[in-house]
Order: structure tokens, then sequence, then C-alpha cells
């Protein structure tokens, strides 16, 4: 299946879905960091779903950290 | 003489963003010489793996401790009302506040944002227990819509973002002023000088909030304290009560008795 992290494409095999701590590995983030959050396909997912929830084929997933604001 | 932000007070008038200073160090510097004790910032895609994210992070948490202060995180970069709520509740989970400097953006040229999505934004927010501020045109209409909906601050634009124009519609200003006399009204957005924040506050304005005027003046740090001073000035101004405007000039110098006089 494909998937997109922040806008890149990952293809995995065989896989028809993975978990969102599974698939944040991939994207070099350690899930026990505390200072990002996740959005799967535009939508809110909180810490604690992050191992039930799963993404599929074609998902988006968006991982987001502070940044200065005004 | 302080700010109520939805239940907690402040010392400080001025709500001052984070973004575009020079460097980190005078980031912190430049927000502990201003005085504010709110200071604005956001998310955006990063990779973890750079860090640069968690420096940021570390910074601000660091001047969040030091003034007593809060964070106000921004929904910036949202188009609709859809996108600004998951970002909100981005937001939440990360900064562990219910504050959130709600922006939906109508248009990319002057960032102008847009008045439908805001409000249903606002509206859905509200209802999930968050406490909304609100970055909204100088529309009276729309302030007193979200003013309905619970916000008990807006904060209509001066001018559009990053311009420094100042206040570019200041009957505007003064009609919300005057329309929703209960409602804790912040400026924000388009402030470039100190006499620009000073007049938002003589208008009655509760606060005001700023970023680039700080952060892009030759000396960040000697800029944000000119600010704080402004806004003191203009509170105490608007608290003194200002006199009205006359029509015609009268001599301030008693005129009895003055020397030289000659009758006609």
């Amino acid at each position: 299946m494909n998937i997109h992290i922040n806008g890149k494409a990952y293809a995995l095999g065989h896989e028809n879905h993975i978990s969102i701590t599974s698939a944040l590995t991939l994207h070099f983030i350690e899930p026990q960091q505390s200072t990002f959050a996740v959005a799967l396909n535009g939508d809110f997912v909180g810490k604690t779903d992050y191992d039930t929830t799963m993404v599929k084929n074609g998902d988006s997933l968006d991982v987001l950290q502070p940044i200065q604001g005004g | 003489m302080s700010l109520n932000i939805y239940g907690q007070i402040l010392d400080s008038r001025l709500l001052i963003g984070s973004a575009l200073y020079p460097s980190p160090q005078v980031m912190k510097q430049a927000i502990l010489a201003s005085g504010s004790q709110v200071v604005t910032l956001s998310l955006k895609r990063q990779n973890p793996a750079e860090k640069s994210g968690q420096q940021i992070w570390h910074y601000l948490k660091e001047i969040i401790e030091q003034t007593k202060g809060h964070l106000l995180p921004n929904t910036a970069g949202c188009k609709t009302a859809k996108e600004a709520v998951t970002l909100a509740h981005m937001s939440r989970e990360i900064f562990q506040t219910d504050w959130i400097k709600l922006e939906v953006i109508g248009d990319d040229y002057n960032l102008q944002p847009d008045p439908i999505e805001l409000l249903h934004a606002t509206e859905q927010l509200i209802t999930e227990g968050f406490k909304v501020l609100p970055y909204c045109t100088d529309d009276l209409v729309v302030c007193q819509r979200l003013y309905d909906l619970g916000c008990q601050v807006i904060m209509p634009w001066a001018s559009p973002i990053g311009t420094g124009k100042g206040l570019m519609n200041p009957y505007n200003l003064e009609t919300i002023r005057l329309r929703l006399p209960d409602a804790t009204l912040i400026l924000d957005a388009g402030i470039g000088k100190p006499s620009d924040a000073c007049l938002a506050m003589e208008m009655g304005y509760d606060g005001v909030l700023l970023n680039s005027a700080v952060a892009l003046a030759d000396n960040p740090v000697l800029m944000a304290k000119a600010f704080g001073q402004a806004l003191q000035a203009g509170e105490q101004g608007y608290v003194a009560g200002i006199m009205e405007q006359r029509q015609t000039a009268h001599p301030s110098t008693p005129t009895l008795d003055t020397p030289f006089w000659h009758q006609s």
C-alpha cells in the first residue's frame, strides 16, 4: 500500500494497514515524544488512539510540531 | 490595570508573537522586555528528526515559566473551518490549553479572514470546550455574531497581517468598541509603531496583539519595551478621560488682567 506522511510518499509492500504508532516510526518519529500531534486525512487523532487507529492505502498522515507564530 | 482573558487576569495588555525575530535569543529578550504574558505560536509540518521544533518549544517554555504567562496557539494557514478545527485540537493536545487564536484566511493577497468559515469554526470549537480568540476584520456585524456565539474576546484587525499600516479604519474600530462594551477587544495585526498601539488603547481597546512591528524593528528588544510603554500611556489616557475636541480656539492662559490688553 502507499501512504503519505507530511506529504512524503511511503510504499509498504504487503501491508494492508498499519497503526499510527508504526507509521510514525517510518518517519523517524519516536511516539514517546510529547511535542507533536497527528491528523489522519485531515481529522485529529489523539495520542491515546495511535495504537488502535489504522492507516490504510491512500491515507495521508500529518504530523505537526510547535513553531514560531504571530 | 489588568487584562482579563477568559478569567485569567494578566498584568500586561500586550500579546506578542514569536515569529520573524533575528534569532531565538533575540525573540526571548524582546518578549521579556515587552512585559507580555501571552505569546502566540503555531504548528507546522516538521521532521522531528531535525529537532528545530524542539528548540523553539524549549525557548517558549522558558519564557512562559519566567513570565508566569500563557501560550496562545494560532491556526495560521487554515482556509476552512474544518482545517482550523483540526488544528485547534492538535494544538490543545500539545500545549494543554483551551485557548485558540482562530485564524481562517479567505484571501491570499491580503490574508483577510473569511468571516463565514470563521463563524462556523467558532461555533464548533466553543461547543467542544475551546476558549476562542477569533482574528477577524473590523466588521461590526461579524464581531457581534462572534460575541453572540460566546466569544468573550474578539480580535479585529488594524490592517492586514504584517503590513504595519496601523489603524486603517478608526471609525469602524471605535464603533465596535461602542457597540460591544462588554467584550474584551484586542486589536490584532497591522500594527506598525507604538503610537498605533497607543491609539487603540485611547479608543478603549483592552489590548493589542502584534509581532512584526517588534520582530522586524532594527532593535526588537528596545521596540518591545516601547510598545509596552505605549500601551500603558494609551490606557491611562483613556481611563483619565480625553477632553472633547472643540471647533474654535480657546486661550489656555487666563485673559483677565493680561498686561498690555487693549480693550476695543
